[in-house]
């Protein structure tokens, strides 16, 4: 059996409990899930062309000489950065993510791409500088950036 | 059709063909390539995002804000510290989603770094794990997931040290 027939199993499972307990919540729930499904969908096939793109222009080689265990501390940079600037909504990162790890990224880059591409947003700096001011802003984000790349560098260390 | 035009479905779904049937046309091969990564990996996915789709739905009814915020409290002491730095690993969304939610935190009395490690946490993305594991195994989805915690909690240190200094 196929690992997403499984998830999709337990989601009805959790979604028969729910519509047990309160059909109005269950109903919501459901109204929740299309809008979602409907947002994620869209990006994720725009994630699915760029991938296809680096398909076909870019090099294995090329991807591991950038971004491969070789290039070490450099690659995790740069795969921050990437992160930092790429407009992906979480559920597009892991795909994206993996299309890299396949072709010779190693996975401290991958955790780097990661981490930045779901906690750092270029362009969600102006809304967290609005609700949240902006020393928290610069603060937190700097933090994240060079945590990340510890974090990174440790996940490299252990599953390499 | 200007609605449809300021769709951010739309504009992407346009935008993924436009893109594709460009390359295609300059190198008929190339384009053909990503077609096929396109086809190959979203029937890979449907069935994955479906399911998140609906963990996070089920998430957002039952567990309302004000539920989210009546359980922090002031994100002080041990207990609301473990909290922060574990339970946004649950919540679905993305970062314009829930800076409203930490604003309303932050005017109830959350300190900054409860603020922080909220953020942090939140990046564990659990509800997301059937397409980590996917992608990229469980070895390196269940090993993020403990560093996330790791990293809520220093991140929580860190800011709470230059939420205190006043410059």
């Amino acid at each position: 059996m196929r690992a997403g027939h499984i998830y999709l199993i337990i989601a009805l499972v959790l979604l028969g409990i729910s519509f047990f307990k309160e059909k109005q919540k269950t109903k919501e729930a459901l109204k929740a899930t299309l809008k979602i499904f409907y947002t994620i969908i869209p990006v994720m096939v725009f994630v699915f062309v760029l991938m296809g793109l680096i398909q076909a222009y870019v090099s294995r080689e090329t991807i591991a000489s950038i971004l491969g265990q070789k290039s070490g501390f450099l690659g995790i940079l740069y795969a921050e950065i990437v992160g930092c600037i790429a407009l992906f909504m979480p559920p597009a990162v892991f795909p994206f993510g993996g299309y890299l790890h396949d072709n010779g990224a190693s996975y401290g880059s991958i955790a780097g791409f990661v981490f930045t591409a779901i906690l750092i947003g270029i362009t969600t700096l102006p809304l967290e500088i609005k609700f949240l001011g902006k020393r928290f802003t610069i603060a937190r984000n700097i933090f994240t950036f060079v945590l990340t790349f510890f974090i990174a560098a440790l996940m490299e260390f252990i599953l390499k | 059709m200007k609605k449809l035009l300021k769709n951010d479905a739309f504009q992407f779904l346009s935008l993924s063909v436009v893109i594709t049937l460009f390359i295609y046309a300059v190198n008929a091969s190339r384009g053909m390539i990503i077609a096929q990564t396109v086809y190959v990996t979203f029937f890979e996915v449907l069935d994955i995002i479906i399911a998140v789709s609906i963990f996070i739905g089920l998430f957002q009814v039952w567990v309302k804000p004000a539920t989210i915020v009546k359980w922090l409290g002031k994100g002080s002491g041990v207990k609301g510290f473990i909290f922060v730095c574990t339970f946004p690993i649950f919540m679905g969304g993305s970062l314009f989603t829930i800076f409203p939610l930490l604003k309303t935190l932050r005017e109830k009395g959350a300190r900054t770094g409860a603020i922080a490690s909220f953020i942090t946490a939140w990046g564990g993305k659990a509800p997301l794990l059937p397409l980590e594991t996917k992608f990229l195994g469980w070895h390196f989805a269940l090993l993020r997931l403990c560093f996330v915690v790791l990293f809520a909690f220093v991140m929580g240190l860190l800011m709470d040290w230059v939420g205190e200094k006043s410059v």
